[in-house]
Formats: structure tokens, sequence, C-alpha cells
């Protein structure tokens, strides 16, 4: 377990600053409890500075998870969001887009997101935009990136895809043993 | 007169010339050399040490004198010389046998292809002479065609053809790129073009100190595409629990960096807690040129200064 160097966080807050924007701040800066960013092999964990604390005195083999896993980089040095990263996400994200009943099992599947299971969008959603997909009931399901702008899509054939699939709470399930 | 008497008793004087021993001497005549292999007699070696010494290289020397005296003879102006046979003992060899040299770089195909290499008679029958000529060199058959009176002339040939040439160009081409291999191959035999290695890591080690070598130590530097990392750096990290405050802030600085605009809520940018901002009442004042230029302004003759060097 060691921080993040400078070329590390410029990845992960790039990544993060596609979803939530200058919400980043309150991550970083949070009033409640001081929170920190920590790699463990590959992975990014998302703790609080006492719980990092404690997992300082476990042997880095022996750790197998501490705090969130935000996600991981890839050998080739990018960083990949994992789904785990939802609660934080869903809780600060700046464009939202949520799906209609029917269209949530697709996606919980995998699937891209159609204009026809689109139920609402964040006004102004720009073109290749990270958002957070809720379902009707305001529960968040995942999150992806649009295909195209919100004003974009009102010409778009419902079949168009309209948010391409990263990440969705299915994984917990089908990547159960890679995912923390 | 009977004279065998004597000649016993002389001949018991003198040692016989024929030497008995139990292993029989080992004599090579062409080396000139005996080697008794007979072990030592003890009591006889320890009684009296220089006559048993003298009393076996006599022996030896006897048999070796015998056997010589057997040899065929040649006459000479300085009398009779013994012929000496070839030598039989086996020498070791004085200097290592010589390295096998490298392959070539058709031989090692060859080898890895399985292909049997036949040797090439240097003789070709000629049917128009009826002889064996030789396959190349003085009047060799490969000079054929360059040197026959008549050739035929290809249809969508050049008006400046010249066959002779033609064969003649191709003949020595085949020469230069052979002698081009030839040179290859014993570059390759000396073993994989050492100094350009050589030069390659000198090149190598002064591109690494030049790129340490600016101001921050390469750290600010732009990176080219495809540049490699540096070798032999060492990475540093941060110790895992250092002050996570810290951590706040770089992180922070690092986000404001990131963004084009800055993200960061303003706490330093002067000013404080005043409902003014003076930084900025300042700039806004001085219309830019900061608050020196605007206690100049304060003085009378501030603005005359100015137009002075602007007529200059």
């Amino acid at each position: 377990m060691r921080p993040l160097t400078e070329d590390e966080s410029k990845a992960v807050f790039s990544k993060l600053a596609n979803y939530i924007g200058k919400n980043l701040i309150h991550l970083i800066d949070r009033p409640d409890e001081p929170y920190c960013f920590r790699l463990q092999k590959d992975r990014v964990y998302y703790v609080s500075e006492s719980s990092m604390r404690l997992g300082i005195s476990v042997a880095r083999p022996n750790l197998v998870s501490i705090g969130t896993c935000f996600g991981k980089f890839s050998k080739s040095g990018k960083f990949k969001l994992h789904i785990t990263s939802l609660d934080h996400l869903a809780q600060y994200a700046k464009y939202k887009i949520w799906i209609k009943p029917n269209g949530e099992m697709p996606f919980l599947y995998g699937n891209h997101v159609l204009k026809a299971h689109l139920g609402r969008i964040t006004e102004d959603t720009p073109e290749h935009q990270g958002v957070v997909v809720y379902s009707m009931n305001d529960v968040p399901l995942g999150f992806g990136v649009t295909s195209r702008a919100t004003v974009d899509t009102k010409k778009l054939d419902p079949t168009a895809i309209i948010v391409f699939h990263q990440a969705d709470v299915g994984e917990y399930l089908r990547d159960e043993d890679t995912l923390f | 007169m009977d004279v065998s008497g004597i000649l016993a008793v002389q001949a018991q004087k003198q040692k016989s010339i024929q030497v008995e021993k139990d292993i029989p001497l080992d004599i090579d005549v062409g080396f000139l050399t005996v080697t008794d292999l007979n072990p030592i007699d003890k009591e006889s070696y320890e009684e009296n040490l220089e006559a048993f010494l003298q009393s076996t290289a006599r022996d030896g020397v006897q048999a070796l004198l015998t056997s010589l005296f057997a040899l065929p003879t040649k006459s000479s102006p300085d009398g009779p010389l013994a012929q000496l046979p070839p030598p039989t003992t086996q020498l070791p060899r004085a200097k290592p046998l010589p390295k096998p040299k490298p392959p070539t770089k058709w031989e090692k195909f060859a080898k890895a292809k399985g292909i049997q290499q036949t040797k090439r008679e240097k003789k070709v029958w000629d049917e128009e002479r009826q002889e064996w000529v030789d396959r190349w060199g003085w009047k060799g058959k490969n000079k054929e065609v360059e040197a026959q009176w008549i050739t035929e002339v290809p249809a969508n040939a050049d008006i400046d053809f010249d066959p002779a040439k033609e064969a003649r160009d191709a003949r020595k081409a085949r020469v230069a790129k052979n002698e081009r291999q030839r040179l290859q191959n014993q570059a390759r035999a000396q073993g994989g073009n050492a100094e350009r290695e050589e030069r390659k890591k000198d090149i190598e080690r002064t591109l690494a100190t030049s790129r340490v070598s600016t101001a921050s130590m390469g750290k600010f530097d732009k990176k080219l595409d495809g540049e490699k990392k540096l070798r032999g750096v060492k990475r540093k990290f941060e110790p895992t629990e250092n002050s996570v405050e810290n951590e706040k802030n770089a992180n922070l600085a690092l986000l404001s960096k990131l963004g084009g605009e800055s993200n960061r809520p303003r706490r330093d940018t002067g000013g404080g807690d005043d409902v003014v901002n003076v930084r900025k009442a300042v700039r806004f004042a001085s219309k830019g040129q900061g608050s020196a230029s605007l206690a100049r302004k304060g003085g009378s003759d501030g603005k005359d200064r100015r137009k002075g060097k602007f007529k200059r």
C-alpha cells in the first residue's frame, strides 16, 4: 500500500473528473474525516485516514482490500474505474441519465443504453461525457459515456445507442472474484 | 694356433653386446630414444647408486647402438651414415588444436536445412573443344559467352545492346557480390560488431546524462513521442504513513493544475476577510501595471517622466 505518484493521481483524477467534474474536491477535501487514495497491487482504494493507518500494519501480500476500491491500473498505465466506485460517483454526479424499467435489465447485463430505454437525461449533456445511470426511482445502476449530446439525441432512432456501457451493478455478480 | 681360448677370456672381460632384460627395452630409433620399463632393483640401487645408474645407462645405450648398426647405411664423405626410420613414439602436440572456423552464413543455413554440400569439380567438359577446361580462371568456361564470336540477341534488346559486355558485367557483379559476402562473413566471425555496440552504449549513456541535466533535473521536460523511460532510475514513493493533510494539499494543487480554471476555493489570494479584494483593486486601479506604478503616479512628475520616455 502506498500513496499515488503524481502521474497516477493525474490519471485517477482526470477519470473521476469525467463523471463528477469539480465535485472531485469534495472527495479529496472532506469535512467529516480525512480520506486518501492508496495504491495496493494495481488497485486504487479510497480510504479514510483511520483505516489506512490500521492497514499499514498488514503486510502487502496479506492485504486483500481496504476501504473502497475505485478501480485499477492496467499494465499500460491507464486507469479503469470499477463499479465499486459508483456510490461516490452517484453522490456527486454532474450529468445523469435515468432509464425506464424495461431498459434496466439489458443495462444490468452489460449492454449499452438504447434511446428507447431513455427515461430522462440531464439537459445539455455534451458528447462523450461520463454519466451516471439511474433507474426511474433514482437507484444508481452504473455509469457510462454518452454517444451524443442531448440535443442530438432527439433525431436518433429508438434503437440507437445513447450511452456506452462502462460499468453496472451486475458486475458485482459477474466479476465477483476480480472486482475488489 | 688356436685363439678361441684368448677370445673367450677377452669376451668374458667385455660385456655382452646383447642386453638381457626382464621386460625388453623400448627402442625408438627415429628419436634415438630408449625407454627402460623395468622396475628398479632396490638392493643394488641402495648399495651403490652411481654404479647402478651407470650400468642401467650402459645397457640402454648398448641396445640403442646395436639397433643403430642394424640399420641400412648410406655412404658419405664423412663415412657411412645410418638412415633413421620415422619415429614411432607419439609425442603430444606443443600448441593447442586450431579452433574450428566459424561457419559462414551459407554454411549455417545449409546445416539448418540439412543441405549436403557436394564438391564441385574444378574442371568441366567442353563439348566443342573435346577437352576438360577450367570452370573459371584463365580461359575459364565462365567466360565462354564473352569470348564467342557470335551471340544470339533477344528480340526486345536495345540498339546498343552488347552481349559480351552484358555477360562480362554480370560475371563481375557475381565476383563483387561474393567478395562482399566474404567480407561480411569475416566481420560476423569477429563477433557481433563490438565497436558498434560500444558506440551505441556510449550514445545511450550520453543521452541519459543530458536528459537529467536540465534545471529541473529532467522533471518538467517535454516528453517526446516514443521516448523510453530512463533505466536505472529508482522509483521513489511517498511514505504511506505521511500526513494526510499534506497529501490533500498536493492533490488539490494537482487538481487546480488539471482543470484549466482553478477548482479550489481561493483562500490565500490576498484580501483576506475584507469586502474589497485588495489585489484585484490594485490591478484595476493601475490598469494592470501593479502597485509600484500607482505609487509613481501619486508623485507630480510621474506623468511627465512617462511622456518623456515616449518622446524619445
